[in-house]
């Protein structure tokens, strides 16, 4: 009888225990650091799910991605999967004059990245990298010199992603010293610890490696903010510099998608 | 009870099985060593340090430490509980296979404390796996491959969120605290084969149930249809014990999960004493 009673009452400490040190609710995502000048960015992937024949975006969208972009007024815009110029001349006149903006080649892909940036003088460059073409935009912002990249990582090769990922790295950094470079976009890897895989796969490595070599000069400044698309996944992000912008916020704005899009806008303020 | 657990330990150290399971342990890491150097000749044509430039700038990331790492969670998941069920399944329903358990039950001892005693010694036998698992494991990471610091990554063993680096000493000290959460952990693997002892009369249909559940729940819990149940299986709960490598060790949901595996452990346990004390003995 004992023994039972005594296994009872450890069964009846271990579950208080487990109440005891049961994990809260997640804690702020905001740092605010008020005064400082603050830099509005924002990703989103506006292209479709698989399920549609064509997944590049859809320009009957055009005007909710306009309205969620002057609702936030960011500073600038990454977008990918645009199906080309038009698409982009279209949006900006749904902006209304507000921003500029320019897309990249398409290169060996069939969608287009852009950029869209307040600042009238933005300058825009194209950026190679594996066989595709990421877009930066240099511009102004409280006093401080800009660069934004969009970028569009392969979806389906854990190695091309990799290789794409090192050339846009590698092109980012080595604007750095001039200038606070951010880099944002569909990376298409989604790196948790709580996915609990614990099995060794070189697509996993190959995507360690892409992002370790992104936090080897730059910040994950949406890593609070959750998942940015369906299927509770976060593969989109903005990276910025480790020292030289503190995250004031980081939002995925959940109700921004129209249409069959699979991806939420992700939004970032820093303070420079 | 010392007796008893005397008694327990002489039968486990007369098992066949039990050398049976460092033997296979030791094949495991002979095996790994095998794959660590092939993999990374396959892929960079022998320059490993080339292969890991970026993830692991340093030239020190594919050390001994990082091989011992690997080799202890990719063995935790799926080999270490197979000797585990073995040996606890085997307890009471191999006694009553071999016809013996009427008799232990017929000594002036209570049926519980005879449970006890053989699960005490199922797990002494589980750390025992574990400790000599991990030392085998840092000894052949350092005759075969060299020391240095422990350096995590995100990506495989999905460990960390962001690269992150252990010094050396400390991370030993991790290996060692992962001797004591992984021994824990697998102790619900042991209480469960424990139980199922003591429903069957074959050790067979113990150690088999208790595999097939353990590897049911752990596969389902890695299907993403099943994402909203896998808090609700121990298997989730027993993947605490890697924690003690993360850089920051999270105590908080460390010590929520442990308590959870000894809900698991204690209950399983408690279930069992009712059912071996109320079981009618034939054999």
């Amino acid at each position: 009888m004992w023994g039972k009673i005594t296994l009872a009452a450890l069964f009846a400490l271990m579950i208080c225990g487990a109440v005891r040190f049961a994990p809260g609710g997640e804690g702020g995502r905001a740092e605010d650091s008020p005064g400082a000048a603050a830099l509005r960015l924002m990703t989103w992937n506006v292209g479709y799910a698989d399920l549609e024949p064509d997944t590049r975006a859809q320009t009957k969208d055009l005007p909710a991605v306009a309205e969620t972009i002057l609702q936030h007024a960011p500073d600038a815009v990454a977008l990918q999967e645009l199906t080309g110029e038009a698409q982009l001349r279209a949006l900006l006149g749904l902006l209304g004059g507000r921003y500029r903006g320019a897309v990249a080649q398409k290169g060996r892909s069939d969608r287009y990245e852009a950029v869209l940036v307040k600042d009238a003088g933005a300058r825009f460059t194209e950026v190679a990298a594996g066989g595709r073409y990421a877009l930066a935009a240099t511009f102004r912002a409280g006093g401080s010199e800009i660069v934004f990249v969009s970028a569009h990582a392969d979806a389906f090769s854990a190695a091309r992603r990799r290789a794409y990922t090192e050339a846009v790295a590698e092109w980012s950094r080595s604007r750095a010293g001039a200038a606070r470079v951010f880099v944002a976009g569909d990376f298409n890897f989604e790196l948790r610890a709580a996915n609990e895989t614990n099995l060794y796969t070189d697509d996993l490595k190959h995507d360690g490696e892409s992002y370790s070599l992104l936090l080897t000069h730059f910040s994950d400044l949406g890593r609070g903010a959750g998942d940015t698309a369906v299927n509770d996944r976060r593969i989109d992000y903005v990276f910025g510099p480790r020292e030289r912008a503190r995250p004031r916020r980081a939002e995925v704005l959940r109700g921004a998608a129209v249409g069959r899009m699979d991806h939420w806008p992700l939004l970032v303020e820093v303070a420079l | 009870m010392p007796t008893l657990l005397r008694v327990e330990l002489a039968k486990l150290l007369r098992a066949k099985s039990f050398y049976l399971s460092f033997a296979a342990l030791s094949g495991f890491v002979a095996l790994m060593l095998w794959g660590f150097y092939t993999y990374a000749a396959r892929k960079t044509g022998g320059a490993a340090v080339e292969q890991f430039r970026y993830t692991y700038e340093s030239k020190q990331y594919f050390n001994g430490l990082t091989f011992a790492l690997y080799s202890t969670l990719f063995a935790f998941t799926l080999l270490l509980p197979i000797f585990v069920a073995a040996t606890a399944g085997a307890q009471v329903a191999g006694e009553a296979r071999a016809g013996t358990l009427r008799v232990i039950c017929s000594r002036p001892v209570s049926r519980v404390s005879i449970l006890a005693a053989k699960f005490l010694v199922s797990g002494a036998h589980t750390f025992l796996l574990l400790a000599f698992f991990i030392a085998l494991n840092l000894a052949a990471g350092l005759v075969f491959v060299g020391w240095g610091d422990l350096e995590l990554y995100p990506g495989p063993l999905n460990l960390v969120d962001e690269p992150g680096r252990i010094a050396r000493a400390d991370a030993l000290w991790r290996f060692g605290y992962a001797a004591l959460t992984g021994t824990w952990a697998l102790l619900v693997l042991a209480a469960l084969a424990t139980f199922f002892s003591v429903v069957s009369d074959t050790p067979v249909v113990a150690i088999v149930s208790a595999l097939a559940l353990y590897l049911a729940l752990y596969v389902v819990g890695r299907v993403e249809f099943f994402e909203h149940l896998r808090p609700y299986f121990f298997t989730h709960d027993m993947d605490f014990w890697r924690d003690v490598f993360k850089p920051d060790v999270p105590w908080q949901s460390l010590w929520h999960r442990a308590f959870r595996c000894g809900a698991y452990t204690t209950g399983l346990l408690l279930a069992s004493a009712v059912v071996f004390d109320r079981k009618d003995i034939t054999t």
